[in-house]
C-alpha cells in the first residue's frame, strides 16, 4: 500500500507522541508510582509502534517495541522505575527523534539500528527476569503464541475455571473472550476496578474477511476503545495483532465506566468491522476473595497508594478532558507559511491604499461630508481587523519551542552534577511564526548559561543557606504590543566588580570609566562581541559566552534584551519581542521639515518643556521630569536636518528602553498612524537609527526611526 | 548574424557626455520624482523613492562616477536597475535618456585600467558607434555599494 500520502500526518503525530513521552517520562522519574503517567507513556509508545509499523519504518518499530516491553513490565508492577532506566528510555526517545528527523528529510528512516539502546533495553528485561517473577510469567511474556494454542486446548475447561457467565445470552458462543484465561495480575486489576465501581467488559471483535490491513484495523479499533476506557488485555497479544498474526477476530478486556453496548457502538463505528459482541466480566468468588485480600493487604502496607489511586482517577478524568479538547483544536487547516506571507503582503497593500484614501479625503472639500467620513472610518476598522485576523493566523504558541527545555534542564542537571528545577509559565503566549522559528536557540543559550554559570553548585548553595536545588524560571507573557520572555535563576548573580576588572584589563573600558559606570552599564558590557570572544573573560566572569550572538539575534527580530542582577540573589535576562514585524502602530512626527515615524511601542509620553528647563550636565543636555533626570537627544542634529528656529517650548517624546528613559526632541506632531514596515534594502547604509521606511497615504515615503538605538 | 553577438544599450547623458547601460539590467525608466533623503547614507545616494509600493534607493549616477554633480533638470530620469534577476532594484538618476543602440560584440573594446583605480572599474568597455565613442558602464560594479 502506498502510505506516502500519510507521511505528513505521521510526522506530526509522531512529534506529538514523542513530546508527550518526553514530558511524561520526566514526571515518571519524579513520581515512579504514578500509574496514570505510566499508562499514558505506554499508550504513546504503543501508538508510536503501531504508526511506524503501518508506515513500514521497521527500525523505528523495533526500537519502540523494545521500549514498550520495558514499559509494560513497569506498568504491570514487575519492574521499578530507576533513574538509569529513565536515562535509557530517554536515549531511546532521542534515537526515535533522529529517525523522525531522517524521515522528515528523506522520507526514509535511515540505516541506524541503535543496537546499543535495544541491547540496553533487553538487558533490563533479562536482568529483571533473572531476579524476579514466577517461571510461568516469564514463559508467558516470551511466548504468547504458545499460550494461544494452550488456550485453544483449555477452551472448555477454562470456561468453568476462570470466567463465569454473567448472562445466558444466545450469542455466547461468539463471545470468545469468555474462554480466555486471565493472569493473576489481570484478575487483580479486575477486582480493583470492581472496588472502584468501574465495569470490566470483555469484547470479541470480528472483522470482515476482505479486510486488507488487519494490523492497522485492530490498531484503530483499540484506539476507539481506549476513548472509553483502558484495555487491560488483548488476545491475541497486541504485538500479534499488529503483525496480523490472527484470523479475523480478536478479544479485548476493558476497564470502563461505560456499558457493553457503548463499547460495541464505538467499535462498530470503525469500518470493516463485521460484528462485535461484549459482556460484563465476572470473576469466580474465589478469585474475588483472594484478590480483595491481596489488595487490602497492599493498601494496609502502603496507604499512600490509595491516595495516589484516587488522584490518578482524577488525573484520568483530566486526561480524558484533554483529549476531547484536542479533538476540538484539531479542526484546523494546514496552510503553507508562504501563502500567509502573500496574504500579509496584500493586507499591507490594503492598508496603504486605505491610508491613501484617508489622506485624499481630507484634502478634497467635496468629500468632507459626514456620510463619507463614516464609510472611511468603517473601512479603517475593517482593515485593522483584517490585519489582526491575518496576524493571528500566523501566531504560534511559544509552547512549541519551550517544551523541549524541561528535558534539556534534566540532562544539564546530570551533566553538571547540580540539582536544579525549571519552572515555566505562559507557554501559551503566542508569537509570530517567523519569530518562533528563531527564538529557540537564544533561549536555549540563556537557559544553559543560567544552569551552568548562574546557579552555584549544590554544596555552595547549602553553605549559603539556600535551597540546594536551584531554580530556573522561564516566564513568558504579553505586555501591550510586545511579548516578554524572562529567563531567571536564583543563583549568585552577576559579579559586577569582576566584569569591571576584566573589562579594564582587556582595555574595553578605562579605570576612570569603570568608577563612573552604573551597574546596568557594566552588565551591558557582557553583550559586547569583543567581550565574549575571549575564553579567559568567560571563565572569570562566568558569563558572556555568545551573549552577543543572543543579542544580535533578538535585535534582528526587532526585539531587545536586558540583563538584571542582584548579587547573591540571582540574575534575569529579559527579552522583549514585537508581536508582529510587518505592520506597526506609530507616531508621525516632523523633524526639520521631514516626516518620520516612531514606533508607538517605545513611547512613554509626550512632553512640552520650556527651553530654560534644559540643563547641561557633563556636556549632556538633560531635563528633570517629575523627579527623573532624563537625557535629551536632539533628533534634528542626529538626522542632519536643519531644524529651523528654536521655539520657546520644546516638544519632547519620552521613550523607554528597558528601564532607561530618554527624551527625543521633535519639531511637530502629526498623529498616530498604522504603518507598513518596508526595508530600505541593502544598497543604502544609512544611519543606524533608521530601521526602515514606510509609504504614506499620499505616496510619500517616511523613514521609521529606531529610537532604541540611541537610548 | 547570430543574435548573441548583439548587445543593446541605452544611451544616457551625464553632463552632456554619452554613457551606455546594458539593457538587460534595466527594469524601467521613470520620471524624476520626490526623493526622500536618508540621513547617514553614502553621499552618492540621493535617498529613496516609492516605486509602485516598493521602497527603492536612488543614487546620483554623476556622483557615483565622481563627476561634477550639477542640478538635474527637467529631462532627468530615474533608471531602475535590477543588477541580478532576483536582486532588489536600485535607481540611477541621469540627466537625460537619449536612445537605444545595438552594438556588435566586435565593436566593443575592452579597456585596460589600473586595478586600484576605483572609478575605472565602473567602465565595462568602449562602444564604437560610427565616429562616436561611448563609455559603457559596469553596472554590477556601480551597484556594489
Amino acid at each position: 500500500m502506498d502510505v506516502s500520502q500519510y507521511l505528513d500526518i505521521f510526522i506530526d503525530e509522531t512529534k506529538e507522541h514523542l513530546q508527550n513521552l518526553n514530558e511524561h517520562l520526566l514526571v515518571l522519574e519524579r513520581e515512579p508510582e504514578n500509574e496514570s503517567t505510566i499508562n499514558e507513556i505506554f499508550r504513546a509508545a504503543h501508538s508510536l509502534k503501531g504508526m511506524s509499523a503501518t508506515m513500514g519504518f521497521t527500525r523505528m518499530q523495533r526500537l519502540t517495541h523494545d521500549m514498550e516491553n520495558v514499559l509494560s513490565e513497569i506498568r504491570n508492577g514487575k519492574m521499578k522505575v530507576s533513574s538509569d532506566l529513565v536515562d535509557i528510555l530517554f536515549k531511546g526517545l532521542d534515537a526515535l527523534e533522529a529517525y523522525l528527523a531522517n524521515i522528515q528529510a528523506t522520507s526514509s528512516e535511515g540505516e541506524e539500528d541503535n543496537e546499543e539502546i535495544i541491547n540496553a533495553l533487553n538487558n533490563i528485561l533479562k536482568g529483571k527476569k533473572a531476579e524476579t517473577a514466577t517461571p510461568a510469567e516469564a514463559v508467558k511474556a516470551e511466548a504468547t503464541k504458545v499460550e494461544a494454542t494452550k488456550v485453544e486446548a483449555t477452551k472448555v475447561a477454562g470456561r468453568k475455571e476462570n470466567v463465569q457467565q454473567a448472562e445466558a445470552a444466545g450469542d455466547s458462543s461468539k463471545m470468545k473472550f469468555k474462554t480466555i484465561r486471565l493472569e493473576e495480575h489481570e484478575k487483580k486489576a479486575i477486582v480493583k476496578a470492581g472496588m472502584m465501581d468501574l465495569n470490566v467488559i470483555g469484547v470479541t471483535i470480528y472483522l470482515v474477511e476482505t479486510c486488507m490491513l488487519k494490523g492497522a484495523r485492530a490498531f484503530m479499533i483499540n484506539r476507539a476503545i481506549e476513548e472509553h476506557g483502558e484495555i487491560i488485555k488483548l488476545f491475541p497479544s497486541a504485538q500479534d495483532l499488529e503483525d496480523e498474526k490472527y484470523d479475523f477476530d480478536y478479544s479485548a478486556f476493558i476497564i470502563t465506566k461505560e456499558s457493553p453496548e457503548v463499547i460495541v457502538d464505538a467499535i462498530m463505528k470503525v469500518s470493516e468491522v463485521k460484528e462485535a459482541v461484549a459482556d460484563y466480566i465476572k470473576l469466580s468468588d474465589d478469585d474475588i476473595a483472594s484478590n480483595t485480600e491481596a489488595i487490602k493487604k497492599e493498601e494496609a502496607t502502603a496507604q499512600i497508594k490509595l491516595f495516589t489511586d484516587t488522584g490518578n482517577a482524577k488525573q484520568g478524568q483530566a486526561a480524558a478532558q484533554k483529549t476531547t479538547a484536542k479533538q476540538l483544536t484539531n479542526r484546523s487547516v494546514r496552510v503553507d507559511i508562504d501563502k500567509l506571507d502573500v496574504l500579509m503582503n496584500l493586507v499591507s497593500e490594503l492598508i496603504i491604499a486605505k491610508n491613501g484614501l484617508v489622506s485624499r479625503s481630507s484634502e478634497i472639500l467635496e468629500l468632507q461630508d459626514a456620510a463619507f467620513r463614516e464609510h472611511i472610518e468603517y473601512l479603517e476598522r475593517v482593515t485593522t481587523n483584517i490585519h489582526e485576523a491575518v496576524m493571528k493566523t500566523r501566531m504560534v504558541p511559544i509552547e512549541s519551542v519551550v517544551n523541549r527545555f524541561p528535558r534539556m534542564i534534566r540532562d544539564l542537571s546530570k551533566q553538571l552534577n547540580k540539582e536544579m528545577e525549571l519552572y515555566m509559565t505562559g507557554e501559551d503566549t503566542e508569537l509570530d511564526r517567523t519569530v518562533i522559528d528563531e527564538i529557540g536557540d537564544p533561549l536555549m543559550h540563556l537557559l544553559r548559561n543560567a544552569a551552568d554559570h548562574g546557579l552555584e553548585p549544590s554544596e555552595e548553595r547549602k553553605r549559603l543557606g539556600k535551597n540546594p536545588v536551584g531554580s530556573i524560571y522561564l516566564n513568558a507573557y504579553q505586555d501591550g504590543n510586545s511579548v516578554v520572555i524572562e529567563v531567571k535563576d536564583d543563583g549568585g548573580g552577576i559579579n559586577i566588580e569582576k566584569i569591571k576588572k576584566v573589562a579594564i584589563q582587556r582595555g574595553v573600558i578605562t579605570e576612570e570609566q569603570a568608577q563612573r559606570m552604573e551597574d546596568k552599564d557594566v552588565i551591558d558590557i557582557l553583550f559586547r562581541p569583543s567581550f565574549s570572544t575571549s575564553d579567559k573573560v568567560t571563565e572569570v566572569s562566568g558569563r558572556g559566552v555568545g551573549l552577543d550572538v543572543v543579542k544580535t539575534k533578538i535585535e534582528s527580530l526587532g526585539g531587545e534584551i536586558e540583563a538584571r542582577s542582584k548579587m547573591g540573589e540571582g540574575s534575569s535576562f529579559i527579552i522583549r519581542l514585537p508581536l508582529t514585524l510587518a505592520i506597526i502602530q506609530s507616531l508621525m512626527v516632523v523633524i526639520g521639515g521631514e516626516k518620520y515615524a516612531l514606533p508607538l511601542g517605545n513611547i512613554q509620553s509626550i512632553e512640552e518643556i520650556g527651553k530654560d528647563e534644559i540643563k547641561t550636565i557633563q556636556g549632556k543636555e538633560v531635563i528633570n521630569l517629575r523627579g527623573n533626570v532624563i537625557p535629551i537627544i536632539r533628533l534634528g542634529n542626529i538626522l542632519e536636518c536643519a531644524s529651523g528656529e528654536q521655539p520657546k517650548d520644546l516638544l519632547i517624546i519620552i521613550v523607554k528602553k528597558g528601564s532607561r528613559l530618554a527624551g527625543m526632541v521633535v519639531d511637530e506632531l502629526i498623529g498616530q498612524l498604522e504603518i507598513v514596515y518596508k526595508s530600505i534594502g541593502k544598497y543604502i547604509k544609512g544611519h543606524k537609527i533608521i530601521s526602515g521606511a514606510t509609504i504614506l497615504g499620499n505616496g510619500e515615503i517616511a523613514l521609521i526611526l529606531d529610537v532604541n538605538s540611541l537610548v | 548574424m547570430a543574435a548573441s553577438n548583439l548587445k543593446q544599450y541605452i544611451i544616457v547623458y551625464l553632463n552632456s557626455k554619452k554613457y551606455g547601460i546594458n539593457i538587460k539590467y534595466i527594469d524601467s525608466i521613470i520620471f524624476m520624482q520626490k526623493i526622500t533623503r536618508v540621513p547617514g547614507a553614502q553621499d552618492y545616494f540621493m535617498g529613496v523613492i516609492n516605486l509602485r509600493g516598493e521602497v527603492v534607493p536612488v543614487m546620483s549616477l554623476k556622483k557615483r562616477l565622481g563627476l561634477p554633480d550639477e542640478e538635474y533638470g527637467s529631462k532627468a530620469r530615474i533608471i531602475i536597475i535590477r543588477p541580478e534577476p532576483q536582486a532588489a532594484c536600485v535607481g540611477l538618476v541621469v540627466d537625460q535618456v537619449k536612445e537605444v543602440i545595438t552594438l556588435e560584440a566586435d565593436s566593443i573594446e575592452k579597456m585596460s585600467y589600473d586595478e586600484s583605480d576605483e572609478k575605472a572599474q565602473f567602465n565595462a568597455g568602449i562602444g564604437k558607434v560610427e565616429d562616436d565613442l561611448i563609455d559603457l558602464l559596469n553596472i554590477s560594479a556601480i551597484t556594489r555599494t
